[in-house]
């Protein structure tokens, strides 16, 4: 259990303590608040964390039609940023069910991409967002759209010694995300639908992702494809609804069946879609 | 435990430099038992009580979940530095007053979470259910939570708002036959 | 009137047992089993002893003479030859620090050999089990077998048979603060401060678990975290006793919130086969067949099954009925007291059942139980007469708001009632010592305030009342079981009516003595001058204390001693054919309770919108205190109603020994609208005729709630907890159901 804690000031710093050769290996510690128990239950054996407290990685910046968050970010001024609610209102509302205040106090949003876990309430909004990431190692840098990252339940494409430097997520978007868990209030989703619209795109303007997946939260396309055009009628719902829970692989555990779950699907999609809808309209009453 | 580094952080107002503090000692278990404030009180340890909550430059945080060299020159704030101070003993007095501690155990993490709360919202004080759903972190197995409620309710000074929990009670004869 | 510890616990001033320490102190960690049953071949502690800071490791080697002699240990203080549930402590490992004590826990190495396990009821059991498969089955505990008339007969001749399986699921008490003590053995003292409902109980069971005369034990209680049933044993004291006795150290133990979940003792699943016949309409027979899963081991003999068991007949007239029940050792966490222990899950089955059965003959629920409810004057099913008792006073409160509640609540809401009884520990013991100082009245406490208010208030309220002054100059003080006058624990909902019976005896004795006292002959009367007690007698008052004597001055003060041992009433009928032990009541106290709710149809999503609580009260004694037990206890219940539930996965292991996992209601799950109604003068055993109030107001809630969801959906769900899956199944029929011990 014993590791070593290291505060760089720099990113050279940090990606020398980083060195992806290191055995046992040195982890980045943003807000802790999964890492840490994790550590302590003996999931992870960190030779060393290092803390990314001390790099300006705590930001957030509107450019353009993006919003550009920090790695480092804590949720909870993330969603008191007044952007998110106006912007991306379904990713506002995933924001504020994830934990308790205090807890998304440290809690960052670059912790919760990175830690890929397949119960996120944050991961579907942000694939329904077409969220990217800014990554940073000694290499460089390169940017990956989300949807590309994640590989697996806990897994990613994130390099040993690379950092979530920036999550770009493009403005604004009408969305919602629905879930559904045993208790209301701090629990873990059993699933958690997000929708939400583009302005152009041929095929659909919907995007659409789901938590509770067998693996990690996942686009569903193919319910995507079943929906047209920005309003769309109660057939194409069901068909959308149809496509989803046919298509999809579902997680059966302690926390739900797979049965219950494909049944959530239908259900939650079926709701995030309306509300989505009802905030397309209203988003663009408030800009005309 | 030798060769650790001493930490050096204000604890209540204090500077304070605690000698040798291992890389995986938690804020919690510092304030606990090597400043010797057990006002924090360790629950659940695992982030999902609230009971060991405190302040670090004056937001809530968990102190079960947080490093405690993560504090180096921050300022940390406990149920000790807190009392005496007009907002934490409004919020005291309110939950003295409206039967809200029964063991008493989960109240100060309640006081902390709830003056970080108001603080954080600052000229807007957020409504009742707000304020009710943002203090949902902190558990309380005593009270099923309605004596909180009325003592939220009497900070804000507004009534219970009907979506909130909310209790009558009376006396009444006509128990026997 | 505020509670006077109220604000010092609100400026986080006030001790509890994980806050103590003494210098020199050594901290001690559990090794526990990983595996639900195995066979340990050997405890290697080599390693752990070469870990820097460690001072001791204690093996059940090191136990001689103190390990039970059965053939298979039930209760072994550490794990023998096997282990018997996940969490059972093997060593323990004693160091300078916590973190040393930790790494040299982590450097015990025990050599397992895994033995098949026993852990899941329902896949054990999916039927109720033949005599001749009991007979032979080695996991049987106990076997009660109680009944009057044929029940098969009565069956066979009755209009209808409705019969039903019920099952429940395991739920924790999950005080927020985590069990702790600290010991100090310095040659015949065997000293303990630990959180506790019950220092004297835990005196008699560190006696008896160590061999050692009552007197030379000393327990210490402190504030204590809250209880709920789960701090009534000695849990740690006994391996903290022995290391301290060891090494010559005081020692201390915490357990995690996980060692918690598993090693605590707590409620484990139950399955229940209902069946009740009816014959013009009246019901006339019930049987009860009840699968009790009692986990690794058994506290003392088994009252678990014998006292519960009757609770599954409701209180209804009954001509004829059968009880049999199997309580089954398993390689679960061991079972234990856990607020009114498995009242709230035999009335779940019980209420559940009658509610069914009710509205598949076409009559109103209510209605129908108080065509059958007892009244006073009637016998009990196990023949006990019904003494006072407000259920059916309940039961017309409960139609009027139930009908008010149907009459407006939207449509696709339900409503459903439930009826719970109790039998509190009224009938156990408590001693008071009060003594009037010139530092004002003061009881001397062994226990101490559990958070319910019964030592801090309610003792204070009984003084202040039995006397007419204020209660602010009546004062408690702390002592420990070798100062202390003697109790039996702040359990059973006895503590205000029972130890408050003693308590009132006392002030009437200093009330008489100080009357004795008073020069002049005309009426005496008290009030409270500077926080002082005065005496008033024909037109002269003075302090109280003037009425010493010097003897009395000199010693602290005029000191006056009372006890109660109550009694309980009543004995088996005797005609009752029975096998094995059940126990009968005392004071019985009925919930009557009615809940509204609305289901999502879609996601089988349960909200409790309004409830309504109707307590017998008999009296009340503290009305803030009254008022906190019943909201806490409902939505207590409320938890185990809809959300909490201990599971395990395939290989016995519990998968969610936490507060994310295992879901205890939060702020925003408590009805939005509750109606407390004390109903008093059903008057009990307790002081002023009171009845108790810590656990009666759990036990009808899940059955409520059940009931209410049926009201609304049409579907009853049988299984607890009612979560969204659950429930989203049974309104979409067919789906199997999940059962226990998933999800």
């Amino acid at each position: 259990m014993a590791y070593a804690l290291h505060f760089p000031r720099s990113f050279e710093e940090a990606f020398r303590l980083l060195d992806p050769q290191g055995q046992p290996p040195a982890l980045p510690l943003a807000g802790g608040t999964d890492l840490l128990p994790a550590v302590e239950a003996g999931r992870w054996h960190p030779g060393a964390l290092v803390s990314l407290s001390r790099l300006p990685l705590a930001t957030f910046e509107r450019a353009g039609d993006e919003v550009l968050i920090g790695g480092t970010l804590p949720l909870r001024r993330l969603e008191r940023e007044p952007a998110i609610g106006e912007l991306l209102p379904g990713f506002a509302e995933a924001l504020r069910e994830v934990g308790s205040v205090p807890l998304r106090h440290r809690a960052t949003l670059g912790g919760n991409v990175v830690r890929a876990s397949p119960a996120s309430d944050l991961l579907p909004p942000l694939l329904a967002l077409e969220a990217s990431l800014d990554l940073r190692s000694q290499h460089g840098r390169r940017r990956v759209a989300l949807v590309d990252f994640l590989r697996g339940s806990w897994e990613t494409t994130l390099q040993r010694g690379e950092l979530v430097e920036r999550i770009r997520v493009p403005v604004p978007r009408p969305g919602s995300y629905r879930w559904q868990r045993v208790r209301p209030a701090n629990d873990i989703s059993q699933v958690g639908v997000a929708t939400a619209l583009v302005t152009s795109d041929a095929r659909s303007p919907w995007r659409i992702a789901a938590g509770g997946m067998e693996s990690h939260p996942q686009r569903l396309s193919g319910a995507e494809a079943a929906l047209p055009q920005e309003d769309p009628s109660p057939g194409e719902i069901e068909e959308a609804v149809h496509r989803a829970r046919e298509g999809t692989r579902l997680k059966d555990d302690r926390r739900a069946g797979e049965e219950y779950r494909r049944h959530l699907l239908g259900v939650l999609l079926r709701r995030s879609i309306t509300s989505t809808v009802e905030r397309a309209r209203s988003m663009k009453g408030r800009r005309t | 435990m030798t060769g650790e580094p001493p930490l050096t952080l204000r604890v209540n107002g204090e500077e304070r430099t605690v000698p040798e503090v291992a890389a995986d000692t938690r804020l919690l278990d510092l304030l606990r038992w090597r400043l010797g404030l057990k006002g924090t009180k360790e629950g659940c340890r695992t982030g999902g009580c609230g009971a060991c909550t405190v302040l670090v430059n004056g937001e809530s945080v968990l102190s079960c979940l947080t490093l405690a060299r993560e504090m180096e020159r921050q300022e940390v704030t406990t149920v000790e530095g807190l009392t005496g101070t007009p907002e934490a003993e409004a919020v005291q007095q309110a939950f003295a007053e409206a039967g809200a501690v029964q063991c008493g155990y989960c109240t100060p993490g309640f006081v902390l979470a709830l003056v970080s709360l108001r603080r954080e919202h600052g000229a807007s004080p957020p409504d009742l259910p707000t304020l009710a759903n943002e203090l949902g972190g902190n558990l309380c197995r005593c009270t099923g939570y309605y004596a909180i409620v009325r003592a939220l309710a009497d900070l804000l000074g507004v009534p219970v708002t009907s979506e909130l929990p909310k209790s009558t009670f009376t006396v009444e004869p006509g128990g026997s036959p | 009137m505020i509670r006077t510890d109220a604000l010092p616990k609100a400026r986080g001033a006030l001790p509890y047992a994980p806050d103590v320490e003494l210098p020199g102190m050594l901290w001690a960690v559990y090794v526990t089993s990983p595996h639900p049953h195995a066979e340990i071949r050997r405890v290697d502690t080599a390693g752990a002893r070469e870990v820097p800071g460690v001072v001791d490791v204690l093996t059940a080697e090191d136990l001689p003479g103190l390990l039970p002699r059965e053939p298979e240990p039930t209760r072994p203080l550490l794990a023998t030859k096997v282990t018997r549930f996940v969490g059972e402590p093997v060593a323990l490992v004693a160091a300078e620090n916590l973190p040393a004590a930790r790494a040299g826990a982590s450097r015990v190495q025990v050599d397992y050999r895994v033995l098949p396990a026993f852990t899941d009821l329902e896949r054990e059991f999916p039927h109720w089990p033949t005599p001749e498969e009991m007979r032979s089955h080695p996991q049987v505990n106990a076997h009660v077998h109680a009944r009057r008339g044929d029940f098969d007969q009565v069956a066979h001749r009755a209009d209808h048979v409705h019969r039903e399986r019920y099952q429940t699921a395991m739920v924790a008490q999950v005080p927020l603060e985590p069990h702790a003590c600290l010991a100090r053995v310095q040659g015949d003292d065997w000293y303990v401060l630990t959180t506790t409902q019950a220092p004297f109980g835990i005196r008699e069971d560190l006696a008896d678990k160590l061999g050692l005369p009552q007197e030379k034990v000393r327990v210490e209680g402190t504030w204590v975290g809250g209880g709920f049933g789960g701090k009534n044993e000695a849990l740690l004291e006994p391996h903290a006793l022995l290391l301290s006795r060891r090494t010559g150290r005081p020692v201390r133990i915490a357990l995690t919130f996980q060692e918690e979940f598993l090693f605590s003792r707590t409620t484990q699943p139950a399955i229940f086969w209902m069946e009740s016949c009816l014959k013009d309409g009246k019901l006339v027979a019930r049987r009860t067949r009840l699968l009790l899963d009692t986990g690794a081991s058994l506290p003392g003999r088994d009252f678990a099954l014998g006292y519960s068991l009757g609770f599954t007949l409701g209180p209804y007239r009954l001509e004829s009925f059968e009880l049999e029940g199997y309580a089954l050792r398993t390689h679960r966490p061991p079972f234990g007291p856990h607020r009114a222990p498995l009242a709230p899950q035999c009335t779940f089955a019980s209420e559940g059942h009658l509610d069914s059965l009710a509205r598949d003959r076409g009559e109103d629920p209510v209605e129908f139980r108080l065509r059958h409810v007892w009244r006073p004057g009637d016998r009990t099913a196990l023949g006990q007469p019904v003494g006072p008792f407000a259920a059916e006073a309940g039961l017309r409160r409960a139609r009027e708001t139930a009908r008010a509640w149907k009459a407006s609540a939207p449509p696709g809401h339900g409503v459903g009632v439930a009826l719970g009884f109790w039998s509190t520990g009224t009938g156990a013991g408590g001693e008071a010592r009060l003594t009037l100082s010139p530092e004002g009245l003061v009881l001397l406490q062994g226990e101490r305030e559990i958070g319910n208010g019964s030592i801090w208030q309610g003792l204070p309220e009984v003084v202040a009342a039995t006397l007419g002054v204020p209660p602010a100059i009546v004062s408690v003080r702390y002592g420990d079981t070798a100062h202390a006058p003697f109790d039996s624990g702040v359990w059973g909902s006895r503590t205000t009516a029972a130890l408050g019976y003693a308590v009132a005896k006392a002030a009437e004795g200093l009330r008489r003595e100080l009357e004795r006292r008073a020069p002049g002959s005309g009426p005496v009367s008290f009030t409270a001058r500077d926080g002082a007690l005065t005496v008033a007698r024909e037109g002269r008052s003075y302090p109280a204390t003037d009425l010493m004597t010097p003897e009395e001055r000199a010693e602290g003060g005029l000191r006056v001693e009372a006890k109660h041992y109550g009694k309980n009433e009543g004995t088996l009928e005797e005609g009752l054919v029975l096998e094995g032990e059940m126990f009968p009541y005392s004071d019985l106290i009925a919930s009557v309770h009615v809940a509204e709710v609305s289901v999502d149809r879609e996601t089988g999503a349960v909200k409790v919108l309004r409830y309504a609580a109707f307590q017998d009260a008999g009296k009340v004694v503290n009305p803030p205190g009254y008022r906190g037990q019943v909201e806490g206890a409902i939505v207590m219940g409320l938890g185990t109603a809809l959300t909490e539930e201990g599971l395990l996965d395939p290989e016995g292991h519990l998968a969610n020994p936490g507060l994310l996992d295992y879901r205890i209601p939060t702020l925003s799950d408590p009805p939005p609208e509750l109606t407390i109604v004390a109903l008093e003068g059903s008057l009990g055993s307790g002081v002023w005729g009171s009845k108790g109030v810590g656990e009666p107001p759990i036990i009808p809630v899940p059955a409520a709630v059940a009931n209410a969801v049926a009201d609304a959906t049409g579907a009853r769900v049988t299984v607890l907890p009612l979560t969204p899956e659950r429930v989203s199944q049974a309104l979409r029929g067919g789906a199997r159901d999940p059962g226990g011990g998933r999800r």
